[in-house]
């Protein structure tokens, strides 16, 4: 068999003897040229791609293999390396960007998700692997592959190209060459254009199935009988405090409109922004700070809907105030309390998307997560994603009789999609017909700048998702006058990976090593947070040993993530990577500790209810003794060498985006960046959990409230958290590790809890709501970076666009939580 | 001076450039030696840092967890040797698993008596979470996390699907890469043989 390449060969009139001859020298030094010139593009999705900076620091160094340029431009990039989740909201961008590269072009599949869908596959906004699309080279398992991994990989291509002849390649062949791949549409769930015709077919055997009875139809017809939707109760007898405090509402506002019930209010939905309000403004209440608003949906019950706030006072510091607001199945509506504080602006958004509950009088009340247009409100306990298969795990398939079967084999349309019968509802929907609605251009009231002279046209700039130094798959649409910014619409979702739905799926354990993967720079602060929530939930002590190894982790993991967020930081301001690269450097030798210790250097799933995973040697102290006391602080006084005095940095950063104590507050600003505009509010302090108050450290302040601040504080906090460090390792006494024996299953009290943690990020929250049985009723995380983005907009208003980058980077997000 | 903040930055960088070269001098002339790599890998490491893989590894701590393993006894009686599963099917990995990503068939007898034996089992490495809880709480230590992470391969549908065959591996690998886990547990269950007895 002679391929046409061949036989173009052939009709060169070369003998047979000549071309062999010619083929060999030609193909090594056409393979020696690809293999050692890969160029990948700056693209990461998830944690994935924190390994791959690591693989790209200094300790692996990825330059060694002629990768060393990550081109921001596709156009300039042969080699897509997919790191992470590929949720639905995210895919029309890969494959454009694939599209871009010119060949030839190669991909890798970089973990679990990127291959599979890996540990979120069930969730409903997760594309069950990249190769649905697009055509992969290499595949790296793990969760997340470690750095050396990646390099494996990286190793394979290469491999793979040295085996490629030039006269077999496809892209020098006109008729072979790869045609561009169709973008996926966003419909009532995501759309493969390839599949139209599939997909009508379907349809219309599920039509014909439900015109005879024979199949449920549409979503949440059927309510769960089962025992795992088993309504939460618990003794709702009002505690002296609320009681006093209903009296004196009902007393101020009117009669009836607020019911206590033991530790909270149940506020009447008509009478929510008077009492708001007056809770706010009371000068002996001064509940300023609305930290977490989230709905839960008590199936069953009427009224149905529930949405929470969870009010604080950041003169008077302690425990929150809990409201509740209940409203029906049918129509479910609530005032917007966004007037009152802002911070409740992407919250009821969230509610919203995922609850299907509207908030009157809210400014911009669409989708946030899911796009406009999804169908269904996924939170709701009818709802059933795609590959659903029981209320809760652990699913019956599994075990004794567990005979594999592939999730994509169990639904009609052999992957993670659903569509419904009627979309919109009232009309059968046409996959062919149908064309995506066009996007909604941001609408701005226009606002007169003082500095601004000349009067120009408005224009409207993208940035993201695919962006180097939006930090992830983030996404802004600015609204520009000329170069000064007058709006700022951040778009999220991108890796919406529906931790809250599969939370509530999972049993009580099974959440520790999802939360790994939340704020993926700070797995051990993630694991603390819950830890303590359930804890609270179940009224267990933990032992002291593990007390102080909770802490230590903890503060370590602060330090490294304050160090990064610098690096991270300059590189926005074009720094070229030097403080990055320092901060990996460090970053390697904590996870060292942290791999040691509980076995993963990324994903750590350390601490327990109870206590934590394993014991330390002491061999292990003695390093982290070191690293404390001699190496962190040294390290820490050559960061501040290098950047504090730096005068370009300070011309960037000094007095640009300054933001006021109250504005903060009322934008639900927690951490950092809190502390920066002069309000001391540090959890550890208001509200100390853990062993924090045994400790001596100051709460550091700053009073200018502009980037520089935001800059310092950071480091500032890393040198507090050093101290505490040292004072733990010091301290740390010998003894049991766990409280009772480690459990598989855990049963938890009904009742419901919100604990939140100083994160490096701000204020960590888990709202946790059990039915005494073996899973969450309602899971769910308040994320720092998330509210924290509220008041981008706010303190971007005014500047340049190369602000804009640095006041993103100054906010210090991370996607995974942003987005859970 | 306006200056001066980035003179002393650069100060910095010198200085690291330095330290890389001084750190060379003291491990010369074999600066890639085990010595060198464990040395600068340390926290107390200066200067060059890096792992020259694949030539050199970076070793994995004995606590590290990748994918799980099955393990199997070798018992030798006389001339014949036996492979013995010490999984018993009893499901609680499965059912501690997170993302549900372990799949086992219990086996059963003529009768349809179940056996405390699995007849299939597999995992889809391609869902598994690498979080270990598998094998923290597997009550006769028959499933183990592996230390190997070298898995990088050109396709998935078949070959990311484990199945026994493919999971199984002898209890002297297992010793051989958790040593301190190994005799812990093995110890443990002396001592519940010996009060059983």
């Amino acid at each position: 068999m002679t391929s046409p390449s061949e036989q173009r060969l052939h009709s060169l009139m070369l003998p047979d003897d000549w071309r062999n001859m010619l083929a060999t020298p030609i193909n090594l030094v056409y393979n020696w040229g690809r293999m050692y010139s890969l160029w990948p593009l700056a693209f990461g999705l998830a944690c994935c791609a924190i390994e791959m900076m690591a693989t790209f620091a200094a300790r692996f160094d990825l330059g060694r293999f002629g990768a060393e340029l990550m081109r921001p431009s596709p156009r300039q990039a042969d080699l897509l390396i997919v790191s992470g989740t590929v949720t639905k909201k995210m895919v029309p961008q890969i494959v454009r960007l694939y599209n871009q590269m010119p060949e030839p072009k190669y991909v890798i599949a970089m973990g679990a998700c990127a291959s599979a869908g890996g540990p979120f596959k069930e969730g409903y906004h997760v594309v069950s692997g990249i190769d649905k699309f697009l055509p992969v080279d290499v595949y790296i398992p793990g969760c997340p592959p470690t750095p050396q991994a990646l390099l494996e990989g990286f190793l394979r291509l290469q491999d793979k190209i040295k085996r490629q002849s030039i006269f077999e390649v496809p892209w020098y062949r006109k008729q072979e060459r790869n045609e561009a791949i169709p973008i996926p549409l966003h419909g009532p769930d995501l759309i493969d254009p390839r599949r139209i015709s599939a997909i009508k077919e379907e349809l219309a055997r599920q039509r014909a199935a439900y015109a005879q009875g024979t199949s449920p139809g549409e979503q949440g017809s059927a309510v769960p009988s089962d025992k795992a939707f088993k309504l939460p109760v618990w003794d709702i007898t009002p505690l002296p405090f609320a009681q006093a405090l209903a009296e004196r509402l009902n007393q101020a506002i009117g009669d009836g409109c607020v019911i206590p019930e033991k530790d909270i209010l149940v506020v009447q939905p008509a009478r929510l922004v008077e009492v708001a309000t007056y809770l706010r403004d009371a000068p002996d209440l001064d509940y300023d700070l609305l930290s977490n608003v989230t709905g839960a949906d008590y199936l069953g019950r009427d009224p149905r809907f529930e949405v929470v706030y969870h009010l604080y006072s950041t003169s008077r510091g302690g425990g929150p105030l809990v409201l509740k607001a209940r409203v029906p199945e049918e129509n479910p509506e609530l005032p917007s309390l966004v007037p009152v504080w802002p911070s409740a602006n992407f919250q009821e958004r969230e509610v919203w998307d995922l609850f299907g509950i509207r908030f009157t009088g809210h400014p911009n009340l669409k989708r946030i997560l899911l796009w406009e247009g999804f169908h269904g409100h996924p939170l709701r306990k009818d709802w059933r994603e795609p590959y659903y298969e029981e209320p809760v795990k652990p699913f019956g398939s599994r075990w004794p009789a567990g005979h594999y079967q592939s999730a994509e084999a169990r639904t009609p349309y052999n992957d993670n999609v659903s569509y419904p019968l009627q979309y919109p509802p009232g009309a059968d929907w046409d996959p062919e017909l149908w064309s995506p609605p066009e996007e909604e251009l941001p609408v701005v009231d226009y606002r007169d700048l003082p500095n601004l002279h000349i009067s120009t046209d408005k224009i409207v700039v993208n940035v993201g998702p695919q962006h180097p130094s939006t930090h992830g798959v983030f996404r802004m649409v600015l609204t520009l006058d000329g170069e000064t910014v007058l709006h700022v619409e951040p778009v999220v979702g991108y890796l919406h990976r529906n931790h809250e739905k599969i939370g509530e799926r999972n049993s009580w354990l099974m959440n520790m090593p999802y939360t790994d993967r939340l704020d993926y720079l700070n797995a051990m602060g993630n694991n603390l947070g819950y830890a303590i929530a359930v804890e609270r939930l179940m009224g267990i002590e933990v032992p002291e040993r593990a007390e102080y190894l909770r802490v230590i982790m903890a503060e370590l993991n602060r330090v490294f993530s304050h160090m990064s967020f610098a690096g991270f930081l300059t590189n926005e301001l074009g720094s070229a990577f030097t403080p990055f690269l320092y901060a990996f450097k460090e970053r390697e030798l904590i996870l060292d500790l942290f791999e040691e210790a509980s076995g993963s250097r990324m994903m750590c799933n350390y601490m327990r209810f109870g206590g934590v995973a394993n014991d330390v040697s002491e061999d292990w102290l003695e390093r982290a003794r070191y690293l404390a006391r001699e190496r962190l602080p040294r390290k820490l006084d050559e960061f501040e060498q290098l950047l504090n005095e730096n005068e370009i940095l300070i011309s960037r950063l000094k007095g640009v985006s300054i933001l006021t104590p109250e504005k903060a507050v009322a934008y639900g600003i927690t951490g950092p960046i809190l502390r920066s505009t002069g309000l001391p509010y540090d959890i550890r302090r208001v509200e100390p959990y853990s062993i924090y108050d045994r400790f001596d450290f100051k709460v550091p302040l700053l009073h200018n409230g502009d980037l520089y601040d935001r800059y310092l504080i950071r480091i500032l906090e890393a040198r507090e958290a050093v101290k505490i460090l040292n004072q733990a390792l010091d301290q740390i006494p010998k003894g049991p590790i766990q409280t009772g024996k480690k459990a598989w299953q855990t049963r938890v009290p009904a009742g419901e809890v919100y604990a939140r943690i100083e994160h490096p990020k701000g204020e960590l929250g888990y709202y946790l709501v059990s039915n005494g049985s073996s899973n969450p009723w309602r899971y769910r995380v308040r994320s720092p970076s998330f509210i924290n983005l509220t008041a981008l907009s706010e303190m971007c208003r005014g500047l340049k666009v190369a602000d804009v980058i640095v006041v993103l980077g100054a906010l210090d997000i991370v996607l995974g939580e942003v987005d859970r | 001076m306006f200056g001066i903040g980035i003179a002393k930055g650069l100060a910095v960088t010198f200085k690291h450039f330095i330290e890389t070269y001084l750190d060379d001098l003291k491990y010369f002339p074999r600066r890639y030696s085990e010595l060198a790599l464990e040395s600068r890998q340390s926290v107390r490491g200066r200067g060059l840092f890096t792992v020259q893989y694949p030539e050199q590894e970076r070793p994995v701590p004995e606590a590290f967890r990748f994918l799980p393993f099955l393990v199997y006894d070798i018992q030798v009686e006389g001339d014949t040797t036996r492979h013995v599963i010490r999984c018993t099917a009893c499901g609680i990995c499965a059912r501690v698993c997170p993302p549900q990503c372990i799949w086992i068939v219990r086996a059963q007898d003529e009768k349809g008596k179940p056996l405390t034996a699995p007849a299939e089992f597999h995992i889809d490495i391609d869902v598994c979470m690498n979080c270990g809880f598998c094998a923290e709480f597997c009550p006769f230590d028959s499933i183990v996390m592996d230390h190997e992470y070298k898995l990088a391969d050109y396709e998935r549908q078949v070959g990311h699907i484990y199945d026994l065959q493919k999971l199984l591996r002898p209890a002297g690998y297992y010793a051989r890469i958790r040593p301190t886990q190994y005799a812990a547990r093995q110890a443990a269950k002396r001592e519940g043989a010996a009060k059983e007895g």
